[in-house]
This record gives C-alpha cells, structure tokens and sequence, in this order.
C-alpha cells in the first residue's frame, strides 16, 4: 500500500508539471488557434533567467517568482510582438513553423548564455524532506502541486470572470465575431502569449528545483503534449487535470508493469482516449457545415 | 507570354506539363545531375545524396500532409522502420540489398495502416500528436525489442553490393539515389493526376463534402498512409545504407518536426515545394558553415565554444524569415519570379 501511496505522490508531482506545460500549450490554442511548439523552450528560458535571478539576488521563493513571473510576461509580449503579431491573418501552417523556428532560436540562445553544463538550482526552497500523512515529499514537490492549484483555480477565475477572459473565450469561439463586436483580436492573443509565458516560467522553475537545471529542459515540453491532447487542446482547465492523470498513470506504469513503459504509457493513454473521444476529454467539438 | 494556350480534352487538363520547354528543362537538369558526381568533389556527392534522400522522404510525407492534409508528426517512426526493417533483413538475414530495400518500405506501410486507423476519427492536430505518439511507440519498441533490433546497440550496415559494386559508397550510392528520386517523383506527379490524388485533394479540402461526393474516406485515407509511408520507407533504408550504421538516436523525433518544417517551408501540397524545400534545408546547415567561415576567426573561441548553437540560431532566423516574406513557402517566391519574367517588361 505504501508503494501505492508513493507512486501515486510521485505521479502527481510529475504531473503538475506536466499539467503546468500543457495550460500552457491550451491557453494559447486556444486563443490563436497555434501549437506553440516554442512552448518547451519558453519553459526552460525563463526557467534559467529565473537562475540567474536568484543568484544574483539570492532571493527566497516568493520573492524571486514575483520578479520571474513580470520578466516572462514581457517576454512572452516581446516573442508575440516580434515573431507571431506579423504572421496575423496567414495560413496557421506557417504561424506552427514560426514558433518551430522560434523554437530553435530559443533553444541556441539559451544555451549561449548558460552553456550547456546543468545546474543545481533550488528556487530558495528548502530542501528538508515533509511527511504528509505517511508519504515523504520535497517542499519543492508541494509547491509544485501547489502551483498547479492556485494556477488552475486563478485560470478558471480569469476566464470566466474577467473582462480580458471572456473577450479570449470569445475570440477562442470565432475571431470574426469577436472583431466584429469589437474585441481587440491583437491585444488577446498577446495577453495570451504573455499569461502563457507566465505558466511557463512558474513550471521550468518548479521542475528546475525538483529536478535539475539543464538545456535538455526544453523537451518537457513535448512530453507533454499527452496532457494537452488528452484535456482538449482549447481547455485550460482541463488540460491541468489531465497533467495530473497522465502522471499518475506514467508512474503507475513504471511501478506495476516496467521500467521503460512510463515513456509511452501516456502516449498509450492519449491514442485509446482519442479513439473514444476525439476531441480528447474536456475539449469543446467542432460542429461543422458543409 | 504565352497566348493561344487553349485545352481541348480532360486529358489535356491533366497533362504533366504542355510546354516542350518545361520537358526540355527537366532532361537538362536530369543530364545535369547524372554528370554531377564527375563535376564535384566526394563531400559534395556526400552531401547531394542526404539531400536527395531528404527529398524522398518529403515527397512522401507531402502525399499524406501536403495533398490529403492528414498532418503526420511520426515520420521519425516511419523512417526508421524503413531503416531498421532494411538493416536487419541485409544484416541478420542475408537478404541483399535491392530486395530489404523494398521490403523496409512494404513494413513502413503495414505499420502505417495501424497509425492510419486514428485518422479516421481524428482531425488536424489531435491526428498529428497521435502519430507523434506512434513514432514514440515505435522508437520505444526499437529500444527493447533486443532481440530483434539489438537494442541501444544500434546495427552496423555493410556490404551492399552487387555485380561487385558497392553500393554504399560516393557513385554508385548517388545514382542509387538519384534513380529512386526520378522514380518517386514521377510516381507522385503522375498519383496526383488520377482519381485517387483527386480524391485525395478533395478529402483534404473537406473530408465530409468528400464523403457526400462518393469518396470513400477510410480506403482513400488509408492508401495516403500507406503510399506516403512506403516512400518515407524507402527514404529511411536509403538513410540506413548511407550513414552504415542505425542507431535509434538517428530518429529522435526533432526528426519528425524537421520533416514538417520542409514541406511547410517549400509550399504546402506541391511536389516541387516539396523539392525546393528539402533541398534548402539540406544545405542551410553547410550554407551557414561557409558564412559564418568567410566571417568569423575560426580559431576565437567563442566561436567554437558555441558553433551549434550559432547555426542552430541561424537556422531558425532563416526559416523565420522566410515564412515572414513569404507564407506560402518557397513555390510561392517562384511562382512569383516566373509570373515576374514570364510577363516582362510588363507588371501584369
């Protein structure tokens, strides 16, 4: 039962991570209708400048987020300004390459900077091990759990409530009549970009002090892609929880079937859910008319 | 310009090309290409040979993404099944080359079946991670199938020969190549004209208003998977003889993402895109190697410290660029430079 217990703690670690990327992912789907596929690297990005941050400053948790989190805002407004705002209008074919391309300049920028030995980076956590009930975590565990809370619940909260929120719903249901009632398709996907690079920075950060910092960092992000698929491409929410699930299986995998599963047991997951549901769990579906 | 250009059959809608000076062109390039390995250096055949098993492979996967619009992200997977599939069979079993070859294809498209059966409920992107997650299947099975696959040890691929030639070496490896190109891409050209690339544009353009016209999804869709695959097959058992030596590292899934880049970059559903852009593609990496040699002191070490990562950058700031000036890839720069010349000195 403790095995259980501890697989299942793990899988929830992992998968708030997972669930952290994948928010990131579904907030832009879904409201530029573009697979950022620079998502990992914006990721490992802000992660490292939130390294630098720390080590200059030498700052705890809290403080060092609220001047991480400001930082990847902007940046994800200047990545949109430069990259994504000119390619309005074009085939979404060409905006996925772009973020492709951009992927790879992020990739070799980051690298540059930091080099490409890893860190070990503790985001001013403390690394003494806490017992909940009978299962012993990291702190930084728990805030990563934590942080897939407070983000999913202020996501839900955002778009249901907020003004800027339901412009993005509104433009996520048909940008044409969204422009039409005069919603400023520009500023949403840019907010988008920027709440987006935010997600990520809280996730690369947490990931970086769970696990370590290093240039093959980026890659989470495609192994993350399972979350995103399996909550809906276009749900926020959904794809947090879906993180969690797809986790909790990956290591589930790993502890009762075999070691090398837990790499594909999610990818196994996405394919039987999609033959079920094809617009994954929580996504909302096409209506089409010929 | 060309006036009087009138059609008076189907068939000659459909024709390749009208113009004897198109036809003329090609022959041109086909003696030009031919006659190359003896006009070039052994690096520079090296290096036509990646490209043009880059344009195999993007070919293929144009059939599927470009024409049928099935987005694919696991022609990583294909690729080494090809690969795998004609190292072991020449390797393990004995076979010779030119019937592994074929058979590294034929598995290619057995196997696509199954990652084609998604497609048939799946759209757009939800298709694409869904073969993503085959060619992460794939690789796994590749890794732990010891047995059959030697695992993480990776096969050594030799002796290629035939009538005492070995076809893994400069020449003899080109003109291999270069046969198999001519073939895929007529192949292609000419898939394109019948009912079944009709059909296939039509399945692309909307699928249901396909199925209300009479084509039937789940043959057509499943004979893009398997066509397509058994070229990118093909293009990865040539991978597998060029480079000696299959490693699952070969076709880490960046590989997939690469082959989507091509055919978006060279022009989405057209063969010469797809052409143009694995040929650009190829040589961007040596292209940016000579620039940054003309400028930069290759001894600073900065420079050497950080070689991959300034081309990588260079890399991604190219593509960037082009989809910038131009977002229908680069058949849309030649269309507009043939529109350009064809109606000069006028500007319509």
């Amino acid at each position: 039962m403790d095995f259980f217990l501890l697989l299942i703690a793990t899988g929830l670690v992992s998968g708030a991570a997972y669930g952290l990327i994948a928010m990131g992912f579904a907030l832009i789907y879904k409201s530029t209708g573009v697979v950022n596929f620079a998502q990992g690297e914006m990721v490992m990005l802000t992660a490292y400048i939130s390294y630098s941050l720390s080590t200059t400053f030498g700052l705890s948790f809290v403080p060092l987020m609220l001047l991480t989190i400001p930082i990847s805002m902007l940046l994800g407004l200047a990545l949109e300004r430069i990259f994504i705002r000119p390619m309005l209008g074009e085939p979404i074919f060409a905006i996925v390459m772009v973020t492709v391309g951009l992927a790879v300049i992020l990739r070799g920028v980051t690298i540059m900077i930091w080099g490409p030995d890893p860190f070990n980076f503790t985001a001013g956590i403390s690394t003494e091990v806490v017992y909940v009930g009978s299962v012993p975590f990291y702190p930084a565990q728990l805030y990563l759990i934590a942080a897939l809370g407070v983000l999913t619940l202020a996501g839900w909260i955002f778009l249901r409530f907020t003004r800027m929120g339901i412009a993005m719903r509104a433009v996520a249901a048909n940008e044409t009549a969204a422009l039409l009632v005069g919603i400023s398709v520009k500023r949403v996907h840019a907010t988008a970009w920027a709440f987006s690079a935010a997600i990520a920075s809280v996730a690369g950060v947490l990931f970086a002090a769970n696990f370590k910092l290093a240039p093959d960092l980026w890659f989470q992000g495609l192994k993350s892609f399972p979350a995103v698929i399996l909550g809906g491409l276009d749900s926020v929410i959904g794809s947090a929880a879906a993180g969690l699930v797809i986790g909790i299986i990956e290591n589930l995998f790993q502890g009762y079937v075999g070691q090398g599963l837990r790499e594909i047991s999610g990818f196994i997951v996405i394919i039987i859910v999609l033959m079920v549901r094809p617009y994954g769990l929580f996504g909302s579906k096409d209506i089409e008319r010929v | 310009m060309r006036t009087g250009n009138f059609k008076e059959t189907a068939g000659q809608l459909v024709a390749l090309s009208d113009s004897k000076v198109v036809w003329g062109w090609a022959a041109a390039l086909l003696v030009l290409m031919v006659a190359a390995p003896f006009l070039i250096g052994n690096y520079q055949v090296t290096l036509m040979v990646s490209a043009m098993i880059a344009v195999i492979g993007a070919v293929g996967l144009n059939m599927l993404t470009g024409t049928t619009g099935l987005i694919s992200l696991g022609q990583a997977g294909f690729l080494a099944v090809g690969a795998y599939t004609n190292a072991i069979l020449m390797m393990d079993y004995g076979w010779p080359f030119w019937l592994s070859m074929p058979a590294g294809g034929v598995a290619a498209a057995i196997i696509s079946i199954f990652v084609g059966v998604p497609s048939l409920r799946l759209k757009g992107l939800y298709l694409a991670i869904t073969t993503l997650a085959f060619s992460f299947i794939i690789n796994h099975i590749i890794l732990y199938a010891e047995g059959l696959t030697h695992g993480p040890n990776g096969i050594f691929v030799s002796n290629a020969k035939l009538f005492g030639i070995d076809f893994q070496r400069g020449k003899a490896l080109y003109y291999l190549t270069l046969g198999i190109v001519v073939i895929t891409v007529f192949a292609a050209l000419n898939i394109q004209r019948t009912r079944i690339g009709r059909a296939w544009m039509a399945i692309r353009d909307h699928d249901i208003a396909a199925r209300v016209m009479g084509i039937d999804l789940v043959r057509y869709k499943l004979l893009a998977f398997v066509v397509s695959s058994f070229i990118v097959g093909i293009a990865g058992a040539l991978i597998s003889l060029q480079i000696r030596f299959v490693n699952i590292d070969v076709f880490a899934l960046i590989l997939s993402i690469e082959a989507l880049a091509i055919i978006i970059l060279g022009g989405l559903g057209s063969i010469a895109g797809a052409i143009l852009g694995a040929i650009f593609l190829s040589f961007l990496p040596e292209a940016i190697r000579l620039f940054f040699g003309l400028f930069a002191d290759p001894n600073s070490s900065f420079y050497t410290t950080y070689v991959y990562e300034i081309r990588g950058i260079a890399y991604g700031v190219v593509i960037v660029a082009i989809l910038r000036l131009k977002p229908e890839g680069l058949i849309g720069l030649w269309r507009d430079i043939r529109k350009y010349w064809s109606n000069w000195p006028l500007a319509y």
